[in-house]
């Protein structure tokens, strides 16, 4: 049943990048809600719907958007921990970053990226390739069966 | 039972002479305790005492013979040495108190004596003094002659044949030869002085056997030794003395059987030998030889003696004066050639610049230098395999740090096929590990010795016993020596040691400044890396914010905004654009030197269309005609060759902005060149063109020749041109005219087959 709209998540340390994607995402028109946290540990706990999201029945997000760089636990170790996860696995993950550094990418293909996306600079370039995203991930791709979050506390 | 009796050639080394237990008949032994108590004396002393030896034991020598010279009594009281005869000069031993007869007893009978220890005993040797003996003062005007002539002379060897002829006049013999060892105590006759009665030895060599190592020892702690006649009867030594009398310094011992058949063998009779001493080593012999039998009285003796000392100490200074002047030379050699490993980047390059101070080093005729698995030769050496092999051969051996030889195929197999360069070798070692060494070269000196006799058949078994008989032929039996070299010095050996040490130690600082280097390299490419990193991320994301937070500010406020304050925005958006591109730029050309090259076969037909119709925002709306021909294919890495392609037609497309028609040309064609065979693409336009003077800087970083606002673009795209196509092992090359246009063109080695060149 995939009737009720599930949340974005979009895991982003810089505020300015928090707001321009924001502004990218709500050109698109989605009716996602788009639910921010700040760096890896709060992804994770997001996830697990555990600490602050203690409880949170939002249900598993539709997509995460994921930036690279983030305090305390990186993207690199966010993604590993996601797709590591018997639960978590097939939750889409895109991977957000500034870098083009190859080893990143590299990287986030071994650990099962579904997508990989360099910011460009352009602001134009960025809103159509977060407005592809949100579209893909949010609206087209099929999501995997439901699963309350509740469930998967039990079983972690 | 089968036994083995062939003779041990070195059986000599175990016969005993020292304790013959008899004496040679020209003289008469007292053996005397407490300096004067007759306690033996040999068979032949009976006359003289006037009845048998026994009659003599336990009595004081002056209780025997009457009028002894109380002097001489005193003198044997006194301190006798035991390493060398002290002569007490002519002495009457006057008529016997007991006993008869005998008419020069009566008269008494005048000997010269000779005394030293052995043992507890005095050992008198009394010689007759025979009336037609030479007087020793008629030897001392030709010997003080000869001792100024060797002052004289240049060399040592000019004198040898003097000395002979000299030392012949003053002994009267019929051949008297100067007798040289070499390392193996082979010998070599280098001087004679002969009449007609006993046939030359001169340049005759004799084997180590002949002259056994106990012999040589005693003739080293003994220098005067003669045989008045081969045919001699021994005459036992009798007395009450419990233990044998050590004879090893006494001038009468009786020799060996052996030494005595040698002698018969040679025809000769009578013989003396006087030892050559360098530093305490014998360095040679004089041997005198006469087909009679002949005696030499003391005194002449001990002038030969001392005539061969003179000439020992005139070898010597001689010696040390040649290895001084060689060890000066040597050193020259080695100074120039630190200099030389000091000024060049490796100690391989330093050696080959100074090949003459390699060579005078060790007065080689070859050298070759191998390390890192390259052979460096200098002068005339083997071929490079045949160097490797001889290294191959030194490691199989246990590597030591220096290996000489003047005759490398007595040692290694196969090496006879490059004998004639390589006989004789000196290899240092430089790595214990590694394959390192230099090995020094010496051409074959192929040379005719003359042995004295056959030195492979020297003794010949005589009956069933083990006693062995010195061989009878003294026929010269001549033999080619090949595949040796002339022997390398001492010094010469030293020079390479220390040339080794040197280098090594070079070896080791340069290693330790490699490292040191390299960790240096590490530490900032790792710094590099980090700060790629971090302009990726960090100077990138700025950049980004500004041209979003425009675009939205444009979007959501630009209405309310007049055409000035739009134009500023527009600007804001522009730079930060530009900015963020160059970072990409600066980005992507770093990368560039990291990614690995998958060469592939790239169809080119293809790629310029595909680029060509990439363009076509760029050029739409613009006359141009383009002149493409069938290009040949290329082999690169397909996205980066790409990346050149569009570059250049790019580039062409930008510069020729203005011009009504544009015209572009794209023309390859394959050749073989003094690089190999290579494939060309030349990009030709009729664009703006540019000052030869500049064709230099258009591939670098940053330069641009035209002002930015003329044409846009990062001044990266020709740099990055450049980097692909250097990255690939081609070239590039511009050539431009101001107004006129420019022709960029680009080369590519062909493919895998064809690179492979020179093999084909």
């Amino acid at each position: 049943m995939s009737s009720t709209l599930r949340p974005i998540l979009l895991v982003e340390d810089s505020p300015k990048d928090i707001e321009l994607t924001l502004a990218a995402l709500a050109k698109c028109q989605l009716a996602n809600a788009i639910d921010v946290v700040r760096d890896g540990v709060e992804a994770l706990d997001y996830l697990h719907a555990r600490g602050t999201f203690e409880g949170r029945n939002t249900g598993e997000p539709s997509v995460v958007l994921l930036d690279l760089k983030l305090p305390r636990v990186d993207g690199l170790e966010v993604l590993e921990a996601i797709k590591n996860d018997p639960h978590l696995r097939q939750i889409p993950v895109v991977m957000l970053t500034s870098s083009r550094e190859e080893r990143d990418l590299v990287t986030s293909y071994r650990l099962g990226v579904n997508a990989f996306v360099v910011k460009p600079v352009g602001f134009q370039a960025f809103l159509e390739a977060i407005q592809d995203i949100g579209v893909f991930w949010a609206i087209l791709n099929e999501p995997p069966p439901h699963r309350l979050s509740g469930v998967a506390r039990d079983e972690v | 039972m089968p036994t083995d009796n062939r003779p041990d050639l070195t059986t000599c080394d175990r016969e005993p002479i020292h304790l013959p237990g008899s004496i040679q008949p020209h003289g008469v032994l007292f053996a005397l305790a407490d300096g004067r108590i007759v306690e033996a004396a040999s068979a032949n002393a009976a006359p003289l005492i006037g009845g048998p030896v026994s009659d003599a034991c336990g009595r004081p020598l002056e209780a025997v013979f009457e009028g002894l010279d109380p002097a001489h009594l005193d003198a044997l009281m006194g301190p006798i040495p035991a390493d060398r005869a002290v002569r007490l000069g002519p002495v009457r031993f006057g008529r016997p108190n007991s006993g008869s007869d005998a008419a020069r007893t009566e008269r008494g009978a005048v000997f010269d004596v000779l005394a030293h220890r052995s043992g507890g005993l005095t050992l008198l040797e009394l010689e007759t003094i025979e009336p037609d003996s030479p007087s020793p003062e008629a030897a001392d005007d030709p010997v003080a002659a000869l001792v100024g002539r060797l002052q004289q002379t240049r060399r040592a060897g000019e004198a040898f044949a003097d000395v002979a002829a000299v030392i012949r006049a003053v002994c009267g013999f019929d051949r008297v030869l100067i007798y040289r060892f070499d390392e193996t105590w082979s010998g070599t006759v280098i001087a004679e002085d002969r009449n007609d009665t006993l046939p030359s030895y001169m340049d005759l060599r004799f084997p180590a056997s002949d002259i056994p190592a106990q012999a040589r020892d005693l003739y080293r702690r003994n220098r005067v030794r003669q045989i008045p006649d081969a045919d001699y009867a021994p005459v036992p030594i009798l007395g009450r003395w419990p233990e044998p009398i050590d004879l090893s310094n006494a001038v009468l011992r009786s020799v060996s059987p052996v030494h005595v058949e040698y002698m018969r063998n040679m025809g000769t009779a009578a013989s003396m030998s006087v030892s050559i001493l360098t530093e305490g080593r014998l360095w040679g012999l004089i041997a005198c030889h006469n087909r009679l039998a002949k005696v030499v009285p003391p005194a002449i003796r001990a002038t030969c003696d001392l005539v061969a000392q003179i000439l020992a100490m005139r070898i010597a200074v001689e010696d040390v004066h040649g290895d001084a002047a060689d060890r000066v030379t040597v050193q020259a050699s080695h100074a120039r050639l630190l200099t030389a490993m000091a000024r060049a980047t490796d100690f391989t390059a330093g050696l080959e610049s100074a090949p003459d101070a390699l060579l005078g080093l060790t007065r080689a005729e070859g050298a070759a230098i191998v390390h890192e698995g390259k052979v460096v030769r200098v002068g005339a050496t083997p071929d490079p395999w045949q160097v490797q092999r001889i290294i191959g051969w030194l490691m199989s051996r246990g590597g030591e740090d220096l290996f000489a030889t003047a005759s490398l195929v007595e040692e290694m197999p196969g090496a006879e096929a490059f004998a004639d360069v390589a006989s004789g070798v000196v290899a240092v070692s430089l790595s214990r590990v590694h394959a390192s060494h230099i090995l020094w070269f010496r051409s074959e000196v192929v040379r005719t010795v003359t042995w004295g006799g056959d030195p492979r058949k020297q003794f010949e078994p005589i009956g069933p016993d083990t006693r062995i008989s010195p061989r009878k032929s003294f026929e010269a039996w001549r033999q080619t020596v090949r595949a040796t070299s002339r022997p390398w010095t001492p010094a010469e050996i030293d020079a390479a040691r220390s040339l080794r040490q040197a280098v090594v130690e070079i070896v080791l600082k340069r290693a330790e400044e490699l490292a040191a280097l390299t960790e240096d390299l590490q530490r900032s490419n790792r710094e590099l890396e980090a700060f790629s990193y971090s302009i990726s991320h960090d100077l990138r994301a700025p950049f980004r914010h500004i041209v979003g937070y425009a675009e939205l500010l444009s979007e959501r406020y630009g209405p309310q905004f007049d055409d000035k304050g739009r134009h500023y925005l527009a600007n804001i958006t522009e730079s930060a654009q530009t900015a963020g591109k160059l970072v990409d730029d600066l980005l992507h050309f770093s990368q560039l030197g990291r990614v690995q090259i998958l060469p592939v076969s790239i169809d080119m037909d293809r790629l310029v269309a595909e680029v060509v119709r990439s363009l076509a925002f760029e050029t739409r709306d613009r006359p141009i005609t383009w002149r493409i021909d069938p290009l040949p294919p290329a082999t690169g890495d397909a996205s980066l060759i790409r990346q050149v392609v569009f570059n250049l037609i790019g580039n062409a497309v930008k510069y020729t902005r203005g011009k009504e028609p544009a015209e572009i040309a794209v023309r390859g064609r394959q050749t073989v060149g003094e690089n190999g065979a290579e494939t060309i693409f030349e990009i030709e336009d009729n664009g703006i063109g540019f000052d030869m003077t500049y064709a230099d800087k258009l591939f670098q970083v940053f330069q641009r020749l035209n002002r930015a606002e003329a044409f846009e673009g990062t001044g990266i795209g020709l740099a990055l041109v450049r980097r692909i196509v250097d990255r690939h092992g081609g070239r590039t090359l511009a050539f431009g005219e101001i107004g006129k246009g420019a022709t960029f063109t680009f080369s590519l080695p062909a493919g895998p087959g064809a690179a492979t060149r020179g093999d084909a």
